[in-house]
């Protein structure tokens, strides 16, 4: 498919294409479910397929085959360079791309463990060996009725080629490991919990994660939040949110908007906008010790990659610097219109995908504060350690997370459990409530979904433990 | 090799293999979609894809495979890594075999619209006229999406089953804006051009948006609701979702344990009906074969029916509903049952409400007792006196489903079919009235 996928940017071009690239993408995955100790079922995907997306006049056109047929392409081809010129007919601004080095590379993630070194069996017996810790009331404490476990292992070959001249080939492995746990205690309802592990190498990244200990402490802490956790209190307090937590609010309130693609409406149709406009570059949206950063180049990360999907080298981008706003994630369109380079945000979940900004690995940079510094003068405060429910408006300013694993603080002291308190807060109400964070950083798997077709896309997200001052707790009053 | 010839060479090939038995879905299919934003078209795609998807077990072990290269060695090398694994793996607790046909599956009317794959450029014309409803019924900035299928499928198993389909779907979603904040949304949608008609979803949208501009703050608490098609779309795919006896038994669902119990509004019937004319996610048989039917889900309030394919079935000593899902089952077309009001009527009395026309990012803090909060957005307004009396903002949907469903008080006449972006269990298509529903929790930010 590599020769089509050359073949198909020379034929562009040849029908009038202004820019033509082609992606070749290979995922092989195989996934293995256990629900309740019972073997669901074993599967294996094998994907592969060829894009071309194509600018003609301005309009863009995008086209996918997965037959490695030559008169199939060529139909096709025609098809997305004629389609690209109806579109100008609606169009008022042409799409420009904004002018990138070409480059002629090769990169690969290598496993120390390949995949396929470890038998089908083990890795289920791997599932059955945490389902089977789970499960014992003896050794969680609570019963554990419900047990979903998966693990997916995945690993994508790309080769991608453009009529600049940039050629780039690359393969990673991917591993996930995905946990639903429902306990249950009579006359105290349930308690959930979702553990997902996720990195961007081989079987050695399962083998680091030990599993069995992770969700047998995770199972046990269902058990103590059930049996022991009280209300949240209302008055006015401090917060303390944890690792995972801060994380998940950078990706949501931070990583999302930052999005050049919805800054400019281009995903107004579903995911949305985005409450930051172009002009908002160097405003404050934070306090000092607030420092965010995407960074697709961190070693190990499920966010993993060198080059984005328009060929691009990836860097760090620093999203918040210093509480300002210091940097948008850029495709090569967005890029253009504002005036600015690429940062290597584009990225395809599959050979049938368009690339589109995406983030990599978001997080909040630490400081150097120790976690008993961030609560030793908290009077009243709740630590929320791990989350459960969540989500954000449409232009990502209203904002909801909801504590799994939380504590009471009172007098600089972690105290007794608390059972799901509710931050329910603005983007800008809580950049300007952080007043410290700590020097841990941890980071979260995840599986981001945008587009339409929709496309997960594996993504990291952490920072440290951060401290917000003078808050109410939301929710149900 | 067309469908019909690769799930028929899987089979073959499968039980050569050692599979006691087998099952394969093959398809081939064209996707054309143009999406729009800010006015203007931002990119055309068309997908040509084919693909395939194998079920094999043996001795009681259960395999699955999915390949988008069909050819022969390819179909050949996934047998033989299925033959491979099977071995080491552990029997299913609840196997039961495929179906044993063979079956005469009834054609379903309306599923082929012959000029949506001719369409092609014409898309462009769609969007157009879209945009400009929208602009005309006061829109400043219009955006969405129109996809068009067309797909042909295949399903044979080693139980003397065969069946072929041949279905199209065009689905265009129009999201107006007056201001970051106002918005509005239309949808039309179909298997047919019969009905499609982007002006009308377009004018919606930009009415909507129009509607929602000077939204102010709304204040959280308990309020009477109407949802619209689109946002009840929403709710009453998690209802179907939360009826798969695969999500009851994982953990998923706030309706376990609650089969034959009252769960919601005695006015409230809810129903899988996989043999719509022109539904979008009509099928003549599921996915291990059986012929489809009707499976009520909820009756006069009651909780009547999980949805089942073979393995859930045996487990829960019934038999299956014919909504497999290998794996998991799932509706087809959810429809509930219309009701007696006019739309203009399900407001009348309604004192101090909220008209809701959009339910997306909805999250749970826990699937089992049906807790959760969801965004409410594309016009959200005040109902006053019977009356929608301005536009509000900053709200989160937040209550829990077995309440909502209990809280239900009446339904709208004329259901329309809804295929919605945001679908938490991925119902292709819910045929749904407006509904209105009392106590309802809403909360805000508190800084």
């Amino acid at each position: 498919m590599k020769d089509l996928a050359d073949f198909a940017v020379e034929y562009a071009v040849k029908l009038g294409a202004d820019y033509a690239e082609a992606r070749m993408q290979s995922d092989v995955g195989d996934t293995y479910i256990l629900k309740n100790g019972n073997p669901e079922a074993v599967g294996f995907s094998r994907e592969r397929g060829l894009s071309i997306r194509v600018l003609v006049k301005g309009g863009l056109g995008f086209v996918s085959i997965n037959e490695p047929d030559k008169a199939l392409a060529k139909k096709r081809i025609r098809e997305a360079v004629d389609m690209a010129k109806a579109s100008v007919t609606v169009m008022h601004k042409p799409i420009r791309l904004s002018a990138e080095k070409t480059v002629k590379k090769s990169w690969e993630v290598k496993p120390k463990i390949r995949f396929e070194d470890v038998s089908a069996e083990d890795k289920m017996e791997l599932l059955f060996d945490i389902d089977k810790t789970v499960a014992s009331p003896k050794e969680i404490g609570v019963s554990v009725p419900y047990r979903m476990l998966q693990l997916v292992e995945n690993t994508t070959e790309k080769y991608f080629v453009n009529s600049e001249g940039t050629i780039i080939s690359s393969q990673i492995p991917r591993v996930l490991f995905f946990a639903l746990l429902t306990a249950y205690e009579k006359d105290k309802e349930t308690e959930q919990d979702i553990i997902e592990k996720g990195e961007g190498r081989g079987w050695e990244a399962v083998e680091d994660w030990r599993l069995v200990d992770l969700a047998k402490k995770r199972a046990q802490t269902l058990g103590k939040i059930l049996k022991t956790a009280e209300k949240a209190p209302r008055k006015k307090l401090d917060l303390v949110l944890g690792n995972y937590v801060v994380g998940l609010v950078v990706h949501e309130s931070v990583g999302h908007p930052y999005e050049a693609d919805r800054i400019l409406g281009r995903e107004a149709a579903q995911a949305g906008e985005s409450f930051i406009s172009r002009d908002m570059l160097g405003k404050r949206i934070g306090t000092d010790v607030v420092t965010v950063a995407d960074d697709p180049t961190l070693p190990n990360s499920y966010g993993y990659y060198t080059y984005d999907d328009e060929g691009v080298p990836a860097k760090r981008r620093l999203l918040i610097k210093e509480g300002r706003i210091n940097e948008f994630l850029h495709n090569r369109e967005t890029a253009a219109e504002l005036g600015t380079s690429s940062n290597a945000a584009a990225r395809a979940s599959a050979f049938n995908r368009e690339p589109i900004i995406r983030m990599a690995n978001t997080f909040m940079l630490p400081g150097d504060r120790t976690f008993e510094e961030l609560i030793e003068d908290i009077q009243l405060g709740v630590y929320m350690k791990t989350f459960g429910e969540w989500n954000i408006d449409d232009r990502r300013y209203n904002m909801r997370f909801v504590g799994r694993e939380c504590y009471r603080i009172e007098k600089g002291r972690l105290k007794s459990m608390v059972r799901r308190p509710v931050l329910e807060i603005t983007t800008p109400g809580f950049y300007s409530s952080v007043d410290a964070v700590d020097k841990s950083l941890k980071f979260e798997a995840a599986t981001c979904g945008k587009g339409d077709p929709m496309q997960g896309m594996p993504v990291w997200h952490g920072g440290p433990n951060v401290r917000l001052r003078n808050l109410r707790l939301g929710g149900t009053q | 090799m067309n469908p019909k010839e690769v799930s028929g060479f899987i089979v073959k090939e499968g039980l050569k293999s050692g599979a006691d038995e087998i099952a394969a879905i093959a398809a081939h299919g064209t996707s054309r979609q143009v999406r729009f934003a800010n006015n203007e078209i931002t990119v055309t795609k068309t997908w040509d894809q084919t693909s395939a998807s194998i079920l094999l077990k043996k001795d009681r072990r259960i395999l699955i495979a999915s390949v988008t290269d069909v050819s022969e060695d390819s179909i050949r090398n996934a047998l033989k890594k299925l033959a491979q694994t099977v071995n080491i793996m552990k029997p299913h607790e609840n196997y039961a075999p495929l179906p044993e046909g063979p079956f005469e599956y009834q054609t379903i009317p309306s599923l082929y619209d012959d000029r949506i794959p001719k369409l092609t450029e014409k898309h462009v014309d769609y969007v157009e006229a879209a945009i400009n409803a929208a602009v005309e019924s006061g829109a400043k900035r219009v955006a969405g999406t129109l996809l068009a299928t067309d797909l042909e499928s295949s399903l044979a198993t080693s139980r003397n089953v065969e069946g072929m389909q041949k279905k199209t779907t065009i689905n265009l979603v129009v999201r107006a804006l007056t201001n970051g904040e106002s918005s509005g949304m239309g949808i039309t949608c179909g298997t047919t051009l019969r009905d499609f008609d982007p002006e009308k979803a377009g004018g919606e949208a930009g009415r909507l948006a129009r509607m929602s501009l000077n939204a102010t703050s709304g204040k959280s608490g308990r309020y009477e609701v109407v949802l619209t098609r689109p946002a009840a779309a929403v709710f009453f795919d998690i209802v179907a979702g939360m009826d798969s006896a695969f999500y009851v038994d994982a953990g998923i669902s706030c309706l376990a344990e609650k089969l034959g119990e009252d769960v919601a509004f005695d006015g409230l019937t809810v129903y899988d009906d996989p043999r719509v004319a022109g539904g979008l996610g009509s099928t003549p048989f599921d996915d291990e074969g059986n012929p489809t039917e009707r499976t009520t889900i909820v009756e006069g309030g009651k909780l009547r029916a999980y949805l089942h394919n073979s393995l859930t079935a045996k487990k829960y000593k019934t038999k299956s509903t014919a909504n497999a899902g290998w794996i998991s089952p799932h509706a087809w077309n959810i429809v509930v049952k219309e009701g007696k009001h006019a739309e203009k009527e399900l407001l009348e009395g309604v004192k101090n409400g909220l008209y809701l026309n959009n339910i997306t990012y909805v999250r749970f803090q826990d699937y089992r007792k049906g807790d959760f909060s969801a965004i409410i957005r594309d016009g959200v307004f005040k109902i006053e006196n019977g009356e929608i009396t301005k536009a509000v903002k900053g709200l989160r949907l937040s209550d829990n489903i077995l309440h909502m469903l209990q809280n239900t008080t009446a339904l709208s006449k004329e259901p329309k079919q809804i295929a919605h972006w945001w679908m938490e269990f991925e119902t292709p298509s819910v045929i749904t009235p407006l509904i209105r529903l009392r106590d309802v929790e809403f909360t805000v930010p508190t800084k």
